[in-house]
């Protein structure tokens, strides 16, 4: 094998590994701040008359809030890159961390005001802002959003020093961004959103429309908070977006280094192909596993 | 340089975006619930997040073949039907395996494609559940032309500022030319308009090409077409400005 294609190789283990990392810290900062998708049901559930203790913060969709931290991020670091020059490593790594940290502050003040303000605005249906869940849950979803925004900078710069894309870096870091909300939006959120917010439900059913708002509101012991929501999401949604956000960055890059020219897109087609046919054995599988939920006389 | 070509191809691709996101299976937030059929966040987003991804892929074909049409355009389309095909796989294997549910549209009793009965796999209550195989195959042909969109415009963008004296250099030590970084902003922000242009029209969650919301295509033609022209005018209209633009 072409020594050169090695290297590019294990650079792209490290960015599918980064990317890995990004999507579990990612699903599981939405699942403690409850932004995205689920937020719907939090938001609506005072309304309904279900007063709670999860956190509420929707600063905007993920897909939107992530390039906007990634930008951030990517443009401290390379402010402090402009001084500390990118000759040596570990000068790039600390640029990497003062661009998350700075990041993760953003996203604390942002946590803050929207969990002020939105749960100020519900007053009027009797739902207190509990500062114990502000001052417990904050800390929490910054942490994991630094640990998302680190890895997405990390793998930005490990593209673009191995010239993987030919584009900057705070607009590679932009779009990662938008991608790796997407994933967590799209992926995680079913989790929280579907299974653990309906725990009372019966499970292996969609949540009906008129249930809506009806937001489990106990733990195991004592009241549910969104620490615990984060906890429940790490078995199976927060690594699974891992595993969705991972793939995409590994198997797009994956098809442009092992292979060039146009057998990149005949590896494309094929995998695109792949997917298609294993979507295909897990609709049929689904089916036969779970069953109808009407008998077909009924209709 | 100024070219009326690029602009024609700046339009093209934005209705060719405009109607790549009608063609992807959008649930929204009832998607996280498992009550409507499609990959659950928003319209602009879902459409942004696979057909910048085909930027990405179409920014490197650029630089690596100094310009081919072809290869930027289909390497454009690819990438983004490869984002979204790992992207509803895996939040079907959430739906299965997470929250138990049989992957199932409401808008149709039968698949169009697979054939498969659907209105039996619907739970009380929702609108589906999942990306079913019609949904899958639809929002794969959707993120392709989305991409192939993005991709044309960022070519004819990164044509057009290439030839502006001075716009080959780098900065320090970074390797991006400032034309690369222009057009790739440029072109995120002519995507941005056609995504929000068609997710206006669609108006919450659409299924894919056999929803009956998939009629309202040639309208969001038109407003593409109009979009693209003013932001692509105003984008290419750059180079005017610049020392040595015409």
């Amino acid at each position: 094998m072409d020594p050169q294609m090695m290297v590019e190789l294990g650079a792209l283990t490290l960015v599918g590994a980064a990317a890995l990392i990004a999507g579990v810290a990612e699903d599981l900062e939405s699942d403690v701040g409850s932004q995205s998708n689920p937020n719907s049901q939090v938001q609506l559930a005072p309304q309904m008359g279900y007063l709670h203790r999860l956190y509420n913060k929707a600063i905007s969709g993920e897909p939107a809030s992530y390039p906007f931290y990634a930008a951030i991020g990517a443009s401290t670091a390379l402010a402090v890159l402009s001084i500390t020059g990118n000759s040596s490593l570990i000068g790039v790594f600390f640029a990497l961390v003062a661009g998350a940290f700075v990041t993760s502050l953003i996203h604390g003040v942002y946590a803050t005001t929207s969990y002020m303000g939105r749960l100020a605005s519900q007053s009027r249906f009797g739902q207190p802002i509990y500062m114990d869940v502000l001052r417990t849950h904050t800390p929490v979803l910054m942490a994991h959003g630094f640990v998302a925004n680190f890895s997405v900078l990390l793998l930005t710069w490990v593209i673009i020093a191995q010239h993987f894309s030919p584009f900057p870096f705070v607009v590679l870091a932009f779009i990662w961004g938008i991608a790796l909300g997407g994933v967590g939006s799209a992926v995680g959120d079913v989790h929280l959103g579907t299974d653990r917010y309906y725990q009372d439900r019966p499970y292996g059913s969609g949540v009906n429309a008129a249930h809506s708002g009806s937001v489990v509101r106990k733990a195991e012991s004592g009241l549910r908070n969104s620490i615990d929501c984060a906890w429940f999401c790490s078995k199976f949604g927060g690594p699974l977006t891992g595993l969705g956000f991972g793939l995409v960055v590994y198997l797009h890059f994956w098809k442009e280094v092992v292979v060039t020219g146009w057998w990149s897109v005949l590896a494309g087609v094929i995998i695109v192909v792949i997917f298609i046919i294993m979507n295909t054995y897990l609709e049929r599988y689904s089916r036969q596993r779970y069953g109808t939920y009407k008998a077909e006389a009924e209709e | 340089m100024f070219s009326l070509l690029y602009w024609v191809w700046i339009i093209l691709g934005g209705i060719l975006i405009g109607a790549g996101v009608h063609f992807i299976p959008v649930g929204g937030a009832p998607a996280a619930m498992s009550q409507a059929t499609g990959v659950g966040t928003g319209t602009t987003m879902l459409a942004a997040a696979s057909g910048l991804t085909g930027l990405i892929g179409a920014g490197s074909a650029y630089a690596a073949t100094g310009g081919d049409f072809g290869y930027t355009i289909v390497m454009g389309g690819i990438s983004a039907a490869l984002m979204i095909s790992i992207l509803a796989f895996i939040a079907n294997v959430m739906y299965v395996y997470g929250a138990g549910v049989p992957l199932a549209s409401a808008k149709v009793k039968y698949d169009p494609i697979s054939k498969w009965r659907q209105d039996l796999y619907v739970s009380r209550g929702t609108e589906g559940h999942g990306t079913p195989m019609s949904s899958f195959i639809s929002g794969i042909i959707g993120a392709f032309l989305a991409g192939v969109g993005g991709a044309l415009v960022y070519f004819a963008l990164a044509a057009s500022y290439a030839g502006i004296p001075g716009f080959g250099a780098t900065f320090a030590g970074y390797p991006a030319p400032y034309y690369v970084s222009l057009a790739a902003a440029f072109a995120i922000g002519i995507f941005f308009l056609n995504c929000v242009m068609a997710s206006y029209n669609i108006g919450g969650t659409i299924e894919g090409f056999h929803d009956p919301k998939f009629r309202r295509l040639p309208k969001s033609i038109l407003a593409s077409l109009v979009v693209s022209a003013v932001g692509g005018l105003f984008a290419l209209l750059i180079v005017v400005m610049l020392p040595g633009g015409i």
